[in-house]
């Protein structure tokens, strides 16, 4: 996947580069509206990070060249605004997904890929990863040609793991994608810790290899083979 | 009191002071002029006496005037003219009349007499009737023109003053719209309506940048708010990290996470109290608090709640996006708050939502419990989540009161359903 981070603020930046910089992925930034519109002249990305918020003008212009031009680049708005308005106007203009500031960074990656995803659908509804089968269309999942059965929330979170494959995944994130911005649970883990050892229970239960790893304190990691 | 009331109590006391005692001199001094108009007549009478007596050296037998005429012999000669006032009775019935009277010595062939002549005072009295009648009906038509003015001029005088007046009262300071007052014709008006225009704007004005230094300020702290968060992501990829720097790892966490929420609550706060939230639509309470319930499934789950729940049909005109918050804020703090194997109990009816659960022994302060960053002992909240389930329901004109009974917290949002068409109009 080709990506394009259009963020103004160099560390916020540079992390989400090193984050999404891994085999697989090509990753580009830049840092103001003007560096954008040439870079995207020139090339073209799967995705786009765009930060609405640059120094010389807002990132709505990204948008506005992207459909003048008709191109087809998944576009995920960052904004630190959590305003209905900007989000309609952002989706409307062309936009796929909006992600308010601040968020974790293994939530991002989940949008992005299910993001990606989307636009790419037609061609692929089915997510494979090793053993694991995942039918995106009807939610289903199987382990080597077995069937599971997992609950809503497992299945979200399989495919949160899956996105951020390989990586430390912290508690907190987990509580945030699980529970959404604002239901203010998220002082409450051992739900995590219950709905994961279920998930793992259930893919063990069908030969599926150990691949949910807990780091004592901190968090998850999908092992990525 | 109304002021045309306070004018008009003072125009009157003045109006029917000044009358009175207008009336009261005219009276005496009417008085003194016609007793000294009697005094003289009388005096003439007297010389008339005095003159008939020297020409023909006896006493009148008869009368000249209508005047009653006395000569009473004395011995004195001593005896000096003086006037005097005298009741005199007339007529069958013996009635008393006041009389002007004079007495003068007269000597009639070597005899002296003392010579009394009365006059009447009827004419005075007559005079001081038609003077108390001109009195009174001055009073009335002057007293009746006084309400009529103050009625018609001084109201219509003060109307621009009742304008400003009913603009200030309707002022809201998050209101775009200006003072509409029109020019007067009283200067006075003018001036005040002047110096409240230019008030109003600097208050809107002062307002309208510290509302946008409100909100600046909070979307600037999310960009740094970002950068921790992404950091401490980035932070947690290196597994050589041991479980102590974890456990403050977390800790930092924990703290963007709430400093994140507690700008998120400021900010829905500011939106909500400038009513900057106009997304409004019928919703079906009874159907989203049954999604709220399947979404809150695992967290109820966990504290092993017994969820009993009695909804009856509810429909609303409200945003959707602040009634999700409202109900996301009641479940959370009636399963936050709830205890172990606790009960939560839900009603819905067409005119009110009732959430009750047990928990905490103590019933909690009515006073300030939804006031600002007020939070139970323990809570890890922001202590903002009632605050802005008040300001919800402040906006759309419901009431909301806390009871706790028996041992039970019971949080009631009552809907108002006329006040609000009512509103609406």
């Amino acid at each position: 996947m080709k990506l394009l981070i259009i963020e103004d603020e160099k560390s916020l930046c540079d992390n989400i580069f090193n984050y999404f910089n891994e085999e697989g992925n090509i990753c580009e930034s830049c840092n103001s509206l003007t560096t954008a519109i040439d870079k995207l002249s020139a090339y073209k990305y799967d995705c786009i990070l765009l930060d609405i918020g640059l120094p010389d003008g807002d990132g709505f212009g990204v948008l506005d060249y992207l459909r003048e031009n008709n191109r087809n680049e998944a576009v995920l708005i960052i904004s630190a605004r959590n305003s209905l308005n900007d989000k309609i106007l952002g989706l409307n203009t062309g936009a796929d997904d909006y992600i308010t500031k601040p968020f974790h960074l293994a939530e991002l990656k989940a949008r992005v890929v299910a993001t990606y995803r989307r636009k790419t659908f037609n061609t692929n509804n089915k997510l494979i990863f090793n053993e694991i089968t995942i039918n995106l269309l009807g939610r289903t999942v199987s382990v080597n040609d077995t069937a599971i059965i997992l609950t809503r929330k497992e299945y979200d979170m399989l495919l949160y793991f899956i996105a951020n494959k390989g990586k430390v995944i912290s508690k907190n994130a987990i509580a945030e994608h699980m529970w959404g911005d604002e239901m203010d649970m998220h002082d409450n883990f051992d739900f995590i810790y219950t709905h994961i050892k279920n998930l793992r229970k259930k893919l063990l239960d069908a030969q599926c290899a150990d691949y949910i790893k807990s780091i004592y304190g901190i968090g998850y990691k999908f092992i990525a083979e | 009191m109304k002021l045309a009331t306070h004018y008009n109590r003072a125009s009157i006391f003045i109006t029917i002071l000044v009358l009175m005692s207008g009336a009261l001199i005219y009276y005496f001094a009417i008085r003194q002029i016609t007793r000294n108009q009697l005094d003289r007549e009388i005096a003439e009478e007297i010389a008339e006496r005095i003159d008939y007596v020297n020409r023909n050296g006896k006493i009148p037998k008869n009368d000249f005037d209508d005047n009653l005429t006395e000569f009473v012999k004395i011995n004195s000669k001593d005896f000096t003219t003086r006037f005097f006032d005298t009741v005199y009775y007339t007529g069958s019935g013996k009635m008393p009349e006041n009389r002007r009277a004079a007495a003068a010595l007269i000597t009639v062939a070597g005899q002296n007499y003392k010579l009394i002549i009365t006059e009447s005072y009827s004419g005075i009295n007559n005079l001081v009737q038609i003077i108390t009648l001109i009195t009174v009906v001055l009073l009335i038509v002057l007293l009746l023109i006084l309400l009529i003015t103050n009625k018609y001029v001084l109201t219509s005088l003060w109307l621009p003053f009742y304008n400003i007046l009913h603009e200030l009262k309707t002022f809201n300071v998050a209101d775009p719209k200006d003072f509409t007052s029109k020019p007067n014709r009283v200067d006075e008006f003018n001036e005040l309506n002047t110096a409240v225009q230019i008030m109003a704007s600097r208050v809107k004005n002062d307002y309208l940048h510290l509302k946008q230094f409100t909100e600046n300020a909070s979307h600037e702290m999310m960009t740094p708010l970002a950068v921790i968060t992404t950091k401490l992501d980035t932070l947690i990829q290196d597994e050589n990290l041991n479980a102590d720097q974890y456990t403050q790892i977390n800790d930092i966490y924990s703290a963007a996470a709430k400093l994140s929420r507690l700008n998120h609550a400021l900010l829905l706060l500011v939106k909500i109290e400038n009513n900057l939230v106009n997304d409004e639509e019928a919703l079906n309470l009874q159907s989203l608090i049954m999604q709220k319930l399947q979404q809150f499934k695992e967290l109820i789950a966990a504290k092993d709640i017994t969820v009993l729940e009695v909804l009856k049909e509810n429909r609303i005109v409200a945003s959707k996006t602040l009634i999700d918050i409202l109900l996301n804020n009641l479940f959370s703090n009636a399963i936050r708050h709830n205890i172990e194997h606790g009960k939560l109990l839900i009603t819905l009816t067409n005119e009110k939502l009732v959430f009750e659960n047990p928990g905490a022994a103590k019933p909690l302060d009515k006073d300030i419990l939804f006031e600002r960053f007020q939070k139970a002992p323990g809570s890890d909240g922001v202590g903002l989540g009632l605050t802005i389930v008040k300001n919800i329901c402040q906006l759309y004109h419901w009431d909301i009161s806390y009871n706790h009974q028996g041992s039970l917290h019971q949080f009631e949002i009552v809907f108002n359903k006329d006040i609000e068409t009512v509103v609406k109009k």
